[in-house]
């Protein structure tokens, strides 16, 4: 279990608890479920790369505690 | 200045007509490259020259979120704001299904809601494929009729947010609108009637099985036209709720028996069935047992998709949903809306729920630490598994 920090420079900081095996998808679910946006409406880059929803966060080498950008669609 | 809304046009829904798509969506579309090249300076008649050439619908997709030539045409009809003639002309016309579904759509957003019950309903008799591009870029297959669905019953659609409108039966009530009509009606009561004439022989002919599978010829071509079997039924039940409600005085008795018939073979559909309206058809019904059942999964299936944004709301389902849940928490309210647990058909259910509940403990919910278990909670309402 892994913890990511989802910020999107404007106010709003995540903190969201996930498995290593989750997907992007899921990480926006459950950020959605946080901040009260869509979950497709949220897009999660770090620095021009745009991270693609069907992909684990264990294949993007995410690790416990990395911070992501949290933009939008 | 290309992008300013046509100045003579009508404020929709309190606001620049253009205001409808989300500044984001917007934004994209006024830097895309079909906007810019193809949709400058149309008109009603030449939009339509580019709404026959659309071959699929959908909102943004990829990435970088690029809008769809079909969303890029919306936006553009939001900007001229065509006449409610043409816009109708574009729903009855037969031949372009895509130009139908531009209609439709526009008609959704800027309509009243008379106007949309009235010009969209008659389009669920039009069963044609669509082409839709998901979000992720790839192509998937859809129906006008579930399209049309879609865009009554949900509030989001193609990346646009729909405007509200209210449930039919809401208007049915104050006299707005007229029950609807289904298509299908005249088949149903054939049908209905075959079945009486099949249980009088049965009643007089001791050896004669009910056969459910002799069922009417036109109902097998009927099926055969038909192409997706959920899909039928989920129009069906949609019937079904508007028939129980409509001739109340007069054939309740009638209409009872139909839905009883109805039951026996249409239960398992019933599950899938999500509409809210459904949910209040069902306590009149007479099986309670089996409604409670379906009743409760439905609710709880509802509350589950209710976006519930903070998390103790989340927590207070989960313990209305599991008695073991809430004797260890030591919460003693019971919402008012829950069942009395002496009668004897919901206790069976119970101790089915129970075991159920019992696996689904194994999800995790359950866990020590209360943070955890609330972000399993969360995870299990999302599908998700829990965290390891």
């Amino acid at each position: 279990m892994i913890e990511v920090v989802l910020n999107d420079r404007l106010g709003k900081k995540v903190r969201v608890k996930c498995n290593e095996d989750d997907t992007i998808g899921d990480l926006k679910k459950l950020a959605a479920a946080q901040t009260g946006t869509r979950a497709d409406k949220i897009r999660i880059q770090k620095w021009y790369n745009i991270y693609k929803d069907h992909i684990t966060l264990k294949d993007y080498e995410i690790h416990d505690g990395m911070g992501l950008e949290l933009y939008y669609n | 200045m290309a992008n300013r809304t046509d100045p003579l046009a009508k404020s929709i829904h309190g606001t620049n007509p253009q205001n409808l798509v989300e500044k984001i969506v917007r934004s994209k579309i006024y830097q895309n490259t079909y906007w810019k090249e193809q949709c400058f300076g149309l008109t009603a008649e030449t939009l339509v020259d580019k709404a026959m050439e659309l071959d699929h619908l959908g909102g943004t997709f990829g990435g970088n979120r690029r809008p769809t030539p079909f969303i890029c045409l919306v936006m553009k009809m939001l900007q001229i704001q065509p006449d409610k003639d043409i816009v109708v002309e574009f729903i009855k016309n037969e031949d372009y299904k895509y130009v139908r579904i531009l209609g439709a759509f526009y008609m959704r957003l800027t309509g009243t809601v008379t106007d949309v019950y009235q010009y969209l309903e008659p389009l669920y008799n039009d069963y044609r494929k669509l082409r839709r591009k998901t979000s992720e870029g790839s192509f998937s297959l859809t129906h006008v009729d579930e399209v049309i669905d879609e865009l009554l019953t949900k509030d989001y659609s193609c990346d646009i947010a729909l405007p509200r409108v209210q449930k039919r039966w809401t208007l049915e009530t104050t006299g707005v609108l007229e029950p609807r009509k289904s298509v299908l009606d005249e088949d149903f009561e054939e049908e209905e009637e075959e079945k009486e004439e099949e249980e009088q022989a049965a009643l007089e002919d001791d050896t004669h099985e009910k056969d459910y599978h002799g069922r009417s010829p036109t109902r097998d071509r009927e099926r055969d036209r038909k192409r997706d079997k959920q899909y039928r039924d989920r129009d069906r039940d949609r019937d079904r709720d508007y028939d129980r409600d409509y001739p109340r005085g007069r054939e309740r008795d009638r209409d009872r028996d139909r839905d009883r018939d109805r039951d026996r073979d249409r239960d398992r559909h019933r599950l899938r069935d999500e509409r809210d309206y459904g949910r209040e058809r069902d306590r009149d019904r007479e099986w309670e047992g089996r409604d409670r059942d379906r009743d409760r999964r439905d609710r709880d299936r509802g509350r589950r998709r209710s976006r519930s944004r903070s998390r103790s709301r989340d927590r207070r389902e989960r313990d209305r949903d599991d008695v073991d849940h809430r004797k260890r928490r030591a919460r003693g309210s019971t919402s008012p809306h829950r069942r009395p647990e002496d009668d004897i058909n919901s206790r069976e259910e119970q101790l089915k729920k129970k075991k159920e509940k019992k696996e689904k403990k194994s999800d995790g919910t359950d866990h020590p630490d209360p943070e955890i278990a609330e972000a399993n909670r969360l995870r299990a309402s999302l599908g998700l598994a829990p965290l390891k």
